[in-house]
């Protein structure tokens, strides 16, 4: 446990959006409808929001609980007070990568080489098998196109201070 | 769609839209970027975005609501587009094709289009998640806790829709909590079919979403097993759409875990 007297109370200030958690009621309703709330450990979104106003920067980088999120929103539709719980589960990913490169997903690194995370240049047999046109038009099909998506890529600090993953 | 009156075309240089578990959970410019480099495909077209999957409509929603909401993520991401020779304004919109279906085509023109009904049967929804929350950022519905378009889009197909108690939860299927709690994931969704099987005749499960559909669909292999749970077909709405206009099972509706036959039979005769 951190003790309170060394959290990091400008936390939240690292967080896209996180200005917003002051006006957190701590209500739960973001927590009651939440399908990852039933995972084990559980998703628990609005003890997620606390530890961030509270600044325990260590308890945080370890929660793998965030990874949890169904992606669905409901926790904002519910939200009372536009907090917008499900952004923040994203900006709380994102600042567990720029702190610890273990949690960067692999799957970033799929869509630079291939545009994709999904083999879909890889399906042409199922798609004749029903009648559909074997190639598609993704951005494998234009090497060049792809060279320029991922120059841009390599622009963003994250990715270029990790380029060895990237670049396979 | 053609036969609708909705022209497709297709983009070129289409990436992933970023699903939430890629960059939106790594970078907000390199989300915000994949973002606008495919809403920049249509945008350079003139035409707005057809989408299916609920989770590639809600990250293109979100996207473009992100890079609206704030002229500094805007100006940082074109900066980032003008390396590839590209530029975003937000003029293409991502519309989810039930959307489409029901306020641009609307029922009485899909009535007229059919060449036989699912008369007779009975469907369960799963209505896409990703369509109805936030509202505010995806939504279309009048209601997002009371959603009617593709039940009123099932109708139109002569079928009879029978509610259930977990009509209105997530299948189970997204995001991470089905790989980082696989059995508590599944439990979930088999509360979903158990409402289905205990509290409706249902002939078969409605989607409209990718994850919806895939995991609804391959989960009852794993949770029924042996136990002689009665095996619920799962369609996407498009798929019983085109069926009703004549295309064959074989072209529309071929690839499942669940067997289909007792309800596609029924068109292999026409």
């Amino acid at each position: 446990m951190t003790a309170l007297s060394e959290a990091n109370l400008d936390l939240w200030r690292d967080l896209e959006g996180g200005d917003v958690l002051r006006i957190c009621l701590t209500c739960g309703s973001c927590v009651s409808d939440c399908p990852a709330s039933e995972a084990d450990p559980p998703l628990l979104i609005r003890t997620l929001l606390r530890m961030v106003e509270l600044g325990l920067e260590d308890n945080l980088l370890e929660e793998d609980t965030p990874w949890s999120c169904v992606t669905c929103s409901r926790c904002e539709e519910v939200c009372p007070m536009d907090v917008r719980p499900f952004e923040i589960c994203l900006a709380l990913r994102r600042w567990q990568c720029r702190n610890d490169s273990t949690r960067i997903p692999l799957s970033t690194t799929e869509i630079y080489q291939r545009g994709y995370t999904q083999p879909v240049d890889r399906v042409e047999e199922l798609r004749r098998s029903v009648g559909l046109s074997g190639k598609l038009p993704v951005i494998t099909a234009d090497p060049e196109l792809l060279a320029k998506f991922q120059a841009m890529l390599m622009e963003i600090d994250v990715i270029r201070d990790h380029d060895f993953m990237f670049k396979g | 769609m053609p036969r609708l009156g909705i022209d497709l075309v297709d983009l070129e240089g289409y990436v992933c839209c970023p699903a939430f578990g890629t960059f939106p959970s790594l970078d907000e410019d390199a989300h915000l970027a994949v973002s606008a480099w495919n809403l920049s495909l249509g945008e350079d077209k003139g035409v707005d975005l057809l989408v299916e999957c609920g989770s590639c409509y809600s990250s293109l929603r979100l996207g473009r609501a992100l890079l609206a909401r704030d002229e500094g993520r805007r100006e940082r991401v074109n900066v980032l587009l003008a390396k590839a020779g590209k530029h975003y304004e937000g003029k293409a919109k991502p519309r989810h094709i039930i959307d489409v279906l029901y306020h641009e085509v609307g029922v009485d023109r899909i009535r007229e289009s059919l060449e036989s009904t699912l008369a007779g049967t009975h469907a369960a929804l799963q209505h896409p998640c990703h369509t109805l929350y936030p509202s505010e950022v995806v939504g279309f519905e009048e209601s997002p806790a009371a959603p009617r378009v593709l039940g009123e889009l099932v109708r139109a197909l002569g079928a009879d829709v029978r509610e259930y108690s977990r009509e209105h939860h997530c299948c189970g299927g997204a995001g991470g909590f089905r790989h980082s709690s696989h059995a508590e994931a599944y439990r979930y969704t088999r509360k979903k079919l158990d409402a289905i099987r205990n509290e409706t005749d249902a002939d078969y499960i409605v989607v409209s979403c990718i994850t919806c559909l895939m995991h609804l669909d391959e989960a009852q292999k794993e949770l029924s097993g042996n136990n002689g749970d009665r095996p619920i077909p799962v369609f996407d709405y498009s798929q019983l759409l085109a069926l009703c206009m004549g295309f064959s099972p074989g072209e529309v509706a071929a690839i499942s875990t669940v067997s289909r036959d007792r309800v596609t039979e029924r068109f292999a005769a026409v």
